[in-house]
């Protein structure tokens, strides 16, 4: 039987600052390796990308976007040090911006490698919900205060 | 404390799963809904223009406006203007053109007679504002607005036009296969004055309406209903179009319906293949898609010529050419008479020997076979978003490129070797248009057996082997592997062994087929023997070319002589390249009056020797060169 209150202590432990920071920076090097990829194509001139730029076009965009909101992701977990953010907020927060940071960067690569004739594939629809969860993760962290109560789960 | 802030999740992910839930409404809304997806009126729902594309296509309105489609017809402004306008001026037929620019630096011409000493005498004949410019590969051509009785919306075709390659002015009787007009006579001069409202804007311009209106309905043009009945035509115009040029929806449709639904994000990421608010001819069949090229590159007759002269062809690409037009071949005719007035436009077999009829070519190619999947279409071989506006052929698709999607390359077909392309002996330069010899669009194998002892269709084989019989190239075929007397059933459609005009063709030893041409054939075989004879690679030595279109400088018809004159300097500057033949033919002008161009013509048979054919044969070719008089315009 398990004990009460295990299951919230086992959920706070898999979005932990250390592990949130952890998981940023492999988004980061993730993102960042995807360059070189990008790299190569455009190097070796391979066909579906030198010829198509819409493909280009939200390629690159997935790999930077990526990229810097892993790095934001990072930020914010120092923020979240340095502004004492109340838990579970913090941990909520750390979940929303991580994911978000993989939604918009992953919404921007699908939806250039599969696009239509004129406009990306519907996986660009996860860049806008990925974009609204790291806006509401930076407004509440800049917004919570230590001190504040925290709320009843 | 307020819910929202006892539920951080709430906070930090509802809006996102909002956008998710909304975002897919919106696509099944879109995917359910009907009119995002059914056919609809194109035409009544009307243009969009060309900067409208951009927003979604902007790579192949980029390739648009490098294209010399974009450039086919533009307000005569700017770098539009490709000629100077510099206080040039070219004299044909006792008139002096002078093509200059007024204060403003809009281009201007004046024409005006000559004296016999060539001084400029009485009032001109032309004295016009250049409005717009037509053209910008071959040569550019310039329209003023005349009211010669049309009204004010009447524009009409200039008499010069500027040679893009030889950088210099030409006068456009000199553009087409018509012998030389009277001196001094001035319906001569201006026989080529054409009237842009009902002839150029249909094939040059996105969705032209000609606006022909007739006077007898009482009607006239805005602001001029007191044109006295004296001065006034039994027509008055007014023309428009959509867009100057050939633009997006010359060959995709009007777009307006297409943007109109588009404009939905919704229905832009569902996408899918096949929106028929537009046509997108890579994905017609073969036939509707070469339709959408035929409309312009195949000179037809309207099902209703009023109609279209009146409110345009009413086509839309995508759907059936012939429900509007028919092509024109060897044996149309004009409703109401038994003439095939355009048969002279047609080789006896009935292939196009004229650019403009691609179309009929490709439809008369057992390779187009009929027009169903699979069979070959304009957009197997060309592009009009590739890199290179010229031509503009298919990346990948140039050479033996083109055919092996169906016919296996067996590299010792034909017995050529690589040099010679597979274009080379199924699409000979056969072709005659805007002072260019090009490749015939009718895909065919070479039969030269079919035609000896004939004198009136030129065959692959002799147009490249310029001193050869064409009993000497039937001979030949046996030993390259090819069945002789394969020709398909058009050659037989005529009397064997005799030419359309009922001469037979003794002369067949005299010389070699294509010299036999330049001297004794139509106007049309006279510039494609004499372009055959400066074909790059032609194996025979210049220094033996050269005497050979000497006498072609002397041809009575302009545009013969304007061929043989660049021939020949292209020949002189081979190598060994001739300097003092290059520097003669400097002072010739095909253009000049007789009186000029003969002394050189006699300088240069003085440096060259004798012609390759005595007097007696080259007289009695001549004779029938006489009887074989043509004029072909427009």
């Amino acid at each position: 039987m398990r004990r009460a209150g295990a299951g919230v202590n086992e959920y706070a432990a898999r979005v932990s600052p250390e592990r949130h920071l952890r998981w940023s920076l492999a988004l980061v090097a993730l993102f960042l390796a995807m360059g070189l990829w990008l790299e190569a194509m455009l190097g070796l001139r391979a066909a579906g990308w030198v010829d198509d730029p819409l493909r280009r076009e939200f390629l690159r965009l997935g790999h930077a976007h990526g990229a810097l909101l892993a790095l934001l992701n990072v930020g914010l977990s120092w923020a979240q040090v340095h502004l004492a953010t109340p838990e579970p907020w913090a941990r909520q927060i750390r979940r929303a911006s991580w994911l978000g940071a993989v939604l918009v960067g992953a919404g921007f690569v699908f939806g250039g490698l599969w696009h239509g004739p004129t406009d990306p594939g519907l996986a660009v629809l996860a860049v806008p919900a990925g974009a609204l969860m790291l806006v509401a993760g930076l407004v509440a962290t800049a917004l919570l205060r230590a001190g504040d109560r925290a709320p009843e789960l | 404390m307020p819910l929202v802030l006892r539920q951080p999740g709430l906070w930090l992910f509802g809006p996102a799963l909002l956008w998710l839930v909304a975002a897919l409404l919106g696509l099944a809304w879109t995917a359910a809904d009907s009119s995002a997806w059914g056919e609809l009126d194109r035409r009544a729902a009307g243009l969009a223009g060309s900067q409208a594309c951009a927003a979604c296509h902007p790579a192949q309105v980029a390739s648009w406006r490098a294209s010399h489609h974009r450039t086919m017809t533009q307000p005569a402004s700017g770098a539009a203007v490709l000629a100077p306008f510099a206080g040039e001026s070219i004299d044909h037929l006792g008139f002096r053109a002078t093509m200059s620019r007024d204060i403003a630096g809009r281009p201007h011409l004046r024409v005006l007679p000559l004296d016999d000493e060539g001084r400029e005498a009485g009032p001109a004949l032309l004295d016009v504002d250049v409005s717009l410019t037509v053209g910008s590969h071959r040569y550019q051509q310039y329209v003023a607005r005349i009211d010669r009785g049309g009204g004010p919306g009447e524009m009409w075709r200039l008499p010069v036009a500027w040679h893009l390659g030889e950088r210099r002015w030409i006068p456009m009787n000199a553009a087409f296969l018509e012998p030389e007009g009277q001196r001094g006579a001035a319906d001569d001069y201006l026989r080529h004055l054409s009237r842009w409202n009902d002839n150029c804007i249909m094939c040059h311009n996105t969705e032209p309406v000609p606006g022909r209106m007739d006077r007898s309905e009482g009607t006239g043009p805005k602001g001029h209903d007191d044109l006295s009945p004296e001065t006034a035509g039994p027509h008055w115009f007014a023309s428009k179009v959509g867009e100057f040029g050939i633009a997006c929806e010359a060959c995709h449709g009007p777009a307006a319906a297409h943007l109109e639904r588009q404009r939905s994000p919704a229905r832009r990421l569902l996408g899918g293949a096949g929106d028929p608010s537009i046509a997108h001819p890579g994905r017609l069949s073969p036939r509707a898609e070469s339709d959408v090229c035929g409309r312009c590159h195949g000179n037809r007759i309207a099902a209703d010529v009023a109609a279209v002269l009146r409110a345009g062809d009413g086509f839309v690409p995508g759907a059936e050419l012939a429900a509007h037009s028919r092509p024109i071949y060897a044996d149309s005719r004009i409703a109401g008479s038994d003439e095939t007035p355009f048969a002279a436009r047609f080789w006896p077999d009935g292939t196009p020997r004229l650019s403009a009829y691609e179309y009929q070519g490709l439809l008369q190619s057992p390779c187009h076979g009929d027009g169903a999947a699979g069979g070959l279409g304009c957009n197997h071989c060309h592009d009009m978003h590739g890199e290179r506006p010229s031509m503009q052929l298919r990346a990948g698709r140039e050479g033996a490129a083109a055919c092996v999607d169906c016919h296996a390359l067996d590299p010792a077909h034909g017995g050529h070797g690589p040099a010679i392309e597979c274009q080379g002996c199924h699409m000979p330069r056969i072709t005659y248009g805007l002072l260019e010899g090009m490749i015939s669009h009718r895909i065919s194998s070479p039969d030269p057996a079919a035609w000896i002892g004939r004198h009136d269709q030129p065959d692959a084989c002799t147009q490249c082997h310029v001193d050869r019989s064409r009993a000497w190239a039937a001979a030949q075929l046996p030993a390259l592997g090819l069945k002789a007397g394969a020709a398909a059933g058009p050659v037989a459609a005529s009397a064997e062994g005799q030419a359309s005009d009922g001469a037979e063709a003794p002369e067949e030893a005299w010389a070699s087929r294509v010299l036999l041409d330049v001297y004794g054939g139509d106007p049309v075989q006279r510039v494609l023997a004499i372009h055959a004879l400066a074909r790059p690679g032609v194996p025979v030595s210049p220094q033996i070319r050269r005497p050979w279109l000497v006498d072609a400088l002397e041809d009575e018809y302009p545009a013969v002589r304007w061929f043989a004159w660049r021939a020949l300097r292209s020949v002189a500057a081979e190598a060994p390249a001739d300097e003092a033949l290059v520097a003669a033919l400097r002072a010739y002008d095909p253009h000049a009056e007789a009186a000029e161009r003969l002394p050189v013509v006699d300088a240069l048979r003085v440096h060259l020797g004798p012609g390759p054919l005595s007097p007696e044969r080259r007289a009695a070719l001549e004779e029938r060169q006489a009887a074989v008089m043509l004029w072909i315009g427009e």
